[in-house]
């Protein structure tokens, strides 16, 4: 749930229960101060029938008394009532229903004189009346309070809490390989003061860490680069030493497999960091079939060789945006792997048409889970000199130019899809 | 056939006179750069640092300069910037740890005249060597020959006894580049990279560069040539007189 609906909610809940009681609060008192003022003038009443009755012994006037109803009863026994106070109905013959009344009761049984009961009853229609225009009034006044300030309390939090997800925003945005820092609002609320700097801080740091880091991996394959050109120009030269026996032959010929290794792994790093690093920044429109006709006929030989057959099916249309040495770098890994891991007597189809990029080939069923070819080290057994970067560089490439890549393979059939 | 003979001296004389500056900081590099191309009859001077390379550069000529541009006391690229200045025509092979295509196109757009990267092959810096120093514009420099051999770099041709070899394209590259790198081992992973290029890992096995080797001796045979290429057991081959 949003923050704003929910203090919202939370709002309307407690100010709806809040208004509930003080409309019942106000209710009960606006009754109370009326009934106390109709109490008070039946009272009032009451005293003046009963000065009349002791000074008259006579029942007053009553139709001289507006406004009341006053009815009185002979006391047959001198059983005295108490006063009593209530509320009570009467039935109305004028409008043929029945009316509210405030009825106050009492007995005057003075000794030696009559005994009456008398009940004094007043009309209380024109005080609900008031009453419950009072309640409407009060409802309707309650309600738009309410509305009013659930909008106005909505329209603040939002402005209040805009910086917050402003920065919400800007960190979600926020890219660590751009060198654009996040922008975040201005506000002189300390705690979003204090969650802008602590992203600030925070986003500066993954940035100079990240830059550090790629730096660091591009410096150490750099600098990897001249103690192996030594070990090889030493291996170079140990070859050309006359009389070796044939137990050195071997042993340098491994310190130079591996030597070798150890340098395409290091070109391949460095392709990867130098991809990630942005430096191959130039693009222009490029022909994918040339490419791919480049890098069939560099293989050509060693097609022959593993008497491999290719079936082409190359459309001109295929135009791609990127840049030169990165899509030869990505053609030429692509066919490079079909040609090493097929089987001899093979094949290679390479289907080019303007929107994918599709070679499949023969070769071994894999050994590995087709999900991880792009990663990084990802190898099957049966090659022990590859170092497993291929197919990553092709990834890092085709990540960088948002072009989508996948990998499938059936029995022995391997399928590379490249869709831009 | 006279003609033929003169080039020949020629050339040897060429190769004989050809005097390299090596620019390396790293000690035993340079040493074995000296020592694999002194093989061939050039004559190496080194410098191991901006300043000795800067002045050496101002005082001499040599035919081709290699060097190292990532110097501790200075960048490389600004010596080159100082020869052009002085109008050297002294040729340039850069060497650089950084892979890097600016570094590269920067280095070939002040005047250099190849750039490889570190690590390599030997044979691949003396096949480069010596293609570049056949891009001056003496006479004769467009031939290498060897024997009966010889071949036509301006135009891409060999021959064998005055006779045009029906080659494909990497076996003729593949005939330069064992005859720049006559009497010495040249390995199959060399080959693969000087032919195929280092950017893509290609395969285990290199049973591939046996079969263009032996397709290659087979054309020089069957044009009465001597068999040169020797299998050297473990490591590739040899061109050289059987």
């Amino acid at each position: 749930m949003k923050l704003l609906t929910r203090s919202t909610y939370y709002f309307f809940i407690f100010s709806t229960l809040a208004m509930i009681a003080a409309g019942a609060l106000f209710y009960y008192t606006i009754r109370t101060i009326v009934y106390k003022q109709i109490d008070d003038s039946l009272i009032t009443e009451k005293t003046i029938i009963q000065d009349q009755l002791e000074e008259t012994d006579t029942i007053p006037d009553f139709a001289a008394s507006f406004g009341y109803l006053i009815k009185v009863r002979l006391l047959n026994s001198p059983t005295i009532y108490s006063q009593i106070i209530n509320d009570t109905d009467l039935f109305d013959i004028k409008s043929n229903s029945y009316l509210a009344f405030r009825h106050l009761r009492f007995s005057n049984n003075t000794t030696g004189k009559t005994g009456y009961t008398i009940n004094i009853y007043q009309v209380l229609d024109k005080n609900k009346e008031l009453l419950d225009s009072v309640t409407i009034i009060m409802f309707f006044l309650f309600l738009s309070l309410l509305l009013a300030s659930l909008f106005v309390n909505y329209l603040i939090s939002k402005k209040l809490w805009s910086p917050f997800f402003d920065a919400i925003n800007e960190a979600a945005k926020f890219n660590v390989l751009s060198d654009k820092p996040p922008e975040l609002q201005d506000t002189n609320i300390n705690e979003f003061k204090q969650l802008n700097m602590v992203i600030e801080q925070m986003t500066s740091k993954m940035r100079s860490d990240y830059i550090n880091l790629k730096e660091h991996n591009e410096n150490s394959s750099h600098e990897i680069q001249t103690p192996l050109a030594v070990i090889r120009s030493k291996l170079d030269m140990l070859m050309q030493k006359r009389n070796l026996s044939r137990e050195s032959i071997d042993l340098i010929k491994s310190i130079n497999e591996a030597t070798t290794r150890l340098f395409k792994l290091n070109q391949g790093l460095l392709m990867i960091s130098r991809i990630e690093n942005l430096q191959f920044p130039e693009t222009k429109e490029i022909s994918l079939k040339e490419f791919i006709q480049k890098g069939l006929n560099n293989y050509e030989e060693i097609m022959q060789l593993k008497k491999i057959k290719v079936e082409t099916e190359i459309s001109d249309a295929a135009l791609v945006r990127m840049n030169e040495t990165l899509a030869d770098v990505m053609i030429s890994n692509l066919l490079s792997n079909a040609v090493r891991y097929n089987t001899d007597n093979g094949y290679i189809k390479c289907r080019l048409d303007n929107k994918c990029l599709t070679i499949t080939n023969s070769g071994l069923p894999l050994e590995i889970d087709p999900d991880q070819v792009f990663n990084r080290f990802r190898k099957g057994t049966s090659h022990p000199q590859s170092v497993g970067l291929g197919l990553s560089i092709v990834k890092k490439i085709t990540d960088l130019y948002n072009m989508q890549i996948t990998y499938s393979c059936i029995g022995t059939v391997h399928e590379i899809k490249l869709i831009y | 056939m006279m003609r033929s003979i003169i080039f020949r001296c020629n050339l040897v004389y060429y190769y004989s006179l050809m005097k390299l500056l090596i620019v390396e900081d790293e000690n035993s590099l340079s040493r074995s750069i000296g020592e694999y191309l002194k093989m061939e009859g050039h004559i190496c001077e080194f410098a191991k640092n901006y300043k000795e390379a800067f002045i050496k550069t101002a005082d001499n000529s040599y035919n081709c300069i290699i060097l190292d541009i990532g110097l501790p006391d200075g960048n490389g690229l600004d010596i080159i910037r100082e020869m052009k200045k002085n109008r050297s025509t002294d040729r340039i092979l850069i060497l650089s740890a950084k892979s890097s295509l600016e570094d590269k196109l920067t280095g070939l757009k002040i005047g250099a005249d190849d750039y490889l990267t570190k690590p390599f092959h030997m044979s691949e810096l003396s096949a480069r060597v010596n293609s570049i120093c056949r891009r001056d514009n003496f006479v004769g420099f467009n031939e290498v020959s060897f024997n009966e051999i010889k071949v036509r770099t301006d135009e891409n041709q060999a021959f064998a006894n005055d006779q045009l070899l029906n080659l494909t394209r990497k076996e003729y590259d593949l005939l330069l580049f064992f005859m720049s790198n006559r009497d010495r081992i040249v390995t199959k992973e060399s080959i693969v990279e000087h032919l195929w290029g280092d950017n893509v890992i290609l395969t285990d096995s290199f049973d591939f560069v046996y079969t263009h080797v032996k397709n290659l001796r087979k054309k020089l045979i069957a044009n009465n040539c001597r068999n040169y290429i020797k299998v050297i057991y473990g490591f590739g081959y040899k061109f050289c007189e059987p």
